[in-house]
């Protein structure tokens, strides 16, 4: 998937009722409430922070582009997709950006830094300056070379097959693949920068950026489903154990020993509208979350009602024919997902 | 003891490089010591080699986040594991640990804003110091070309730690910045090693030219007359870049360096570097820093450096292996112009300075509102500590002044009819010890001791993906 299909994916998905900034904090994986509930409402979990690194005035740059191609329109206070843009045809994307927080990046540098030891390794050389600065990093991986005995050939011959393997199983285009391994460094044949990678494929950082991440996705899909001996084991700590976000988490532990939303704000000195949000993002993401607390079932029916006769998410519009529901509610009330209303 | 014997074990080198065995000498007596010593000279024995000796921890302050990371990672790779740096990106998780056990670590870096910090100076107090480094110590000297206020520090901790003996390590200081060594390190009678900054296999040339664009002419000229590796100092980022692809679209190989980049890139760029698989790197002034290429045959500058020192410096990467190097600098009309305002923006002015003072604490929200810059700010905070606003704006007219010679220095170095090395040398209140056959543009340069350019022997294409993983993983 090329950039400007990601945002042009985007976009069609929210349907026009966010503005043209809303991609971008999702590529960035903002964690804001807004960016967290349209998650939800949308169904955008496969983007959400795919690029973390996004560069505001590159975003801003494709976003012109797309208006002067033809994709996008300026229609008064929205944005709107033209019919060139709606019948674009994009394929559908291994992207698990929900799933993975940005963990393909401690995946693939733990991946380098193996890669590199068994490239000098195996070819007789001891010292080598790691192409992982990160310390973290290099010390698990010392501890994971340790474990695998790296040092037995047959260890690195098979680490070797089942790149091979998955990586072929792994489903993207030979250009995906292609990536992938020219970020990778061994002996003699050191990794290739974003740049040079771009430049020899004709494509733009940001193209080869998400190509790379995409094929990172689906890789480490395949990894996890196969559950490849010496591979599998680089999933350590990458799989998230919980989707909520880590200040969600800490608010539902607090509202599941009894504290109120207001009780919770003053217990962790944030805002209550803070607060709000992570009620939100649990409504979203736990299929037992209990609105009652917060909603009466009445109020609740006529919020998706609304909703759903009005063919809107928006909550000032939503607000403006029930002027007795506040805003936290009606967030709420859209967030619970359809099979559990 | 045997010196010779100790280095053998401990590095496998069985002779010496200039000077250090006399430093190491001096240190291993209990002198303090002052070793002035070119970059590529070893500098980092003269602390390494004497550890193994000494029976205390050895505390070394590095100004530059970056050279730290490399001097650890290069003791680390030597297979010491008594190493541990101490800077501002430490997790808590792993100080509670390195402050339990610091004096079980024979090796301690630490950054100048961390060393003063109280509870790190208690710390501090309580392990046993053998020998305290200053690691480019010139950065102390506000007369230098890099000068670091926060530097200054390290006086502050002296005291604290009962005086240690000092060991200051530098690869470029006039008469003027010894001196000022020597104040701010409690230094009285300390051992100065200085050795003769004078590289005799660097030829050194000037390039005149009434245009910029003449410039890149030029250098595409240049790079298809001459083998690299070669350096191409741009002066921006963005210059960088340019230079890059246009190297790159005449078929030589070539990549520029910044400090733009994400740090894997930088990593990337420096090994295809080392690893010969490219002949040009075209960056800023930050490439270069824990860079150990010892073939690096050109040097050019696209731009006029701002101080002789720093040219010196990003000259010297060339020709560490002793053969014969090109150090070229590109002149074009009205470059000083551009030069003057470049050196001068790196300093606080007087409005900043008074709105610094002017809010007090709360001052460093200036920096988002575009009231302050963030390398002012720096500057400021620290003379703020130590003198009154009036002592701050004087101090600063004072670096202002020491800022214009240092370019009037380069104006000079372009003017000159004479020798550029023997002025080069002079700038460093040095004597010159005799001229090389090949010395300069105004003594003439004999250009075939310079390989010429040979077109790498076939266009390659980008290889599979399967092609790749074998060819790093040939098992």
């Amino acid at each position: 998937m090329l950039f400007s299909e990601l945002i042009l994916a985007i976009m069609k998905a929210v349907n026009r009722q966010r503005t043209i900034s809303s991609p971008y904090h999702l590529i960035k994986g903002k964690k804001s409430g807004q960016t967290i509930q349209d998650i939800g409402y949308f169904g955008l979990y496969p983007y959400f922070g795919v690029l973390p690194k996004l560069d505001k005035k590159a975003y801003d740059q494709a976003v012109q582009r797309l208006f002067s191609e033809g994709y996008l329109l300026d229609n008064d206070q929205v944005v709107d997709l033209s019919q060139k843009a709606m019948d674009l045809d994009i394929a559908a994307s291994p992207l698990n950006g929900w799933k993975y927080r940005g963990k393909e990046n401690l995946f693939f540098s733990r991946l380098s830094l193996i890669v590199q030891t068994f490239s000098h390794i195996s070819q007789q050389q001891k010292n080598f300056d790691p192409v992982v600065i990160n310390e973290e990093v290099q010390s698990w991986v010392k501890k994971y070379l340790k474990r695998i005995n790296f040092r037995d050939l047959a260890v690195a011959q098979a680490f070797k097959i089942e790149l091979f393997t998955t990586l072929t199983d792994s489903g993207s285009s030979e250009t995906h693949k292609i990536i992938v391994t020219e970020r990778l460094t061994g002996l003699a044949l050191s990794g290739l920068t974003w740049q040079q990678i771009a430049d020899s494929k004709n494509l733009s950082l940001l193209d080869v950026q998400l190509m790379w991440v995409e094929a990172l996705h689906s890789w480490m899909g395949v990894i996890e489903q196969s559950k490849p001996p010496l591979l599998f084991g680089l999933m350590e700590d990458i799989i998230q154990q919980s989707s909520l976000t880590e200040t969600a988490q800490r608010t539902k532990k607090l509202f599941d020993k009894g504290f109120s939303l207001e009780q919770i704000a003053s217990l962790r000195q944030l805002k209550t509208s803070t607060i709000e949000d992570h009620f939100v993002e649990l409504a979203m993401n736990d299929p037992f979350f209990n609105y009652r607390a917060f909603v009466n079932p009445a109020l609740f029916e006529a919020i998706i009602a609304e909703s759903r006769s009005r063919k809107t998410k928006r909550l000032r519009e939503i607000k403006e024919h029930l002027p007795e529901a506040s805003y936290f509610q009606i967030r709420l009330a859209l967030a619970i997902r359809e099979e559990q209303r | 003891m045997n010196l010779d014997q100790l280095l053998y074990n401990t590095y496998g080198f069985s002779s010496f490089r200039p000077g250090q065995r006399e430093i190491i000498e001096r240190v291993l007596a209990g002198e303090d010591v002052i070793a002035l010593l070119p970059t590529g000279m070893g500098k980092s024995i003269c602390y390494q080699l004497p550890a193994k000796v000494l029976p205390d921890s050895i505390l070394i302050v590095s100004p530059l986040l970056s050279l730290m990371q490399d001097q650890v990672a290069q003791l680390k790779k030597m297979g010491e594991k008594s190493v541990v740096a101490i800077n501002s990106f430490l997790k808590p998780e792993d100080k509670e640990k390195i402050w339990s056990t610091l004096s079980s670590y024979k090796f301690i870096f630490i950054s100048p804003e961390m060393l003063v910090q109280p509870f790190v100076k208690q710390k501090l107090k309580q392990i046993r110091i053998s020998l305290l480094v200053a690691d480019e110590a010139h950065c102390i000297s506000q007369w230098g070309f890099d000068f670091r206020p926060d530097y200054l520090r390290i006086s502050e901790i002296l005291p604290h730690l009962n005086f240690p003996q000092v060991l200051a390590l530098t690869a470029t200081a006039t008469d003027k910045v010894t001196e000022e060594i020597k104040k701010y390190l409690a230094l009285s009678e300390p051992y100065v090693y200085s050795h003769p900054m004078d590289r005799k296999n660097i030829v050194y040339d000037i390039k005149k030219f009434e245009e910029s664009r003449d410039k890149i002419e030029f250098i595409k000229e240049f790079v298809q007359k001459y083998n690299g590796p070669g350096i191409i100092y741009a002066g921006t980022r963005k210059k960088s870049q340019e230079l890059s692809m246009l190297l790159t679209e005449l078929g030589v190989s070539a990549a520029f360096y910044h400090g733009g980049m994400e740090q894997q890139d930088r990593v990337f760029v420096q090994q295809q570097f080392q690893n010969g698989e490219l002949q040009w790197i075209c960056s800023t002034n930050a490439f270069g820093m824990g860079v150990h290429i010892p073939n690096i045959r050109h040097v050019i500058h696209y731009q006029l450096p701002t101080s002789i020192e720093g040219y010196v410096q990003e000259v010297g990467r060339a020709g560490r292996d002793g053969q014969p190097s090109l150090a070229t600098l590109l002149y074009a009309q009205g470059d000083e112009a551009l030069l003057d305002s470049l050196v001068m923006d790196d300093l606080p002015t007087q409005h900043e300075i008074e709105a610094v003072y002017h809010h007090g604490a709360g001052a460093l929200h200036l920096i988002d509102q575009g009231i302050v810059r963030e390398t002012a700010m720096r500057v400021i905070s620290y003379w703020m500590t130590q003198l009154p606003i009036e002592g701050v704006i004087k101090q600063m007219e004072l670096l202002r002044s020491g800022k214009r010679q240092q370019v009037l220095k380069i104006r000079e170095l372009i003017g000159l009819n004479g020798c550029l090395r023997s002025f080069i040398v002079q700038c460093f209140d040095q004597q010159l010890g005799g001229k090389p056959d090949n010395c300069c543009i105004n003594d003439g340069i004999d250009y075939d001791a310079f390989e010429v350019f040979s077109p790498s022997k076939e266009k390659q294409f980008p290889l599979q993906w399967q092609e790749r993983l074998s060819v790093i993983l040939p098992i």
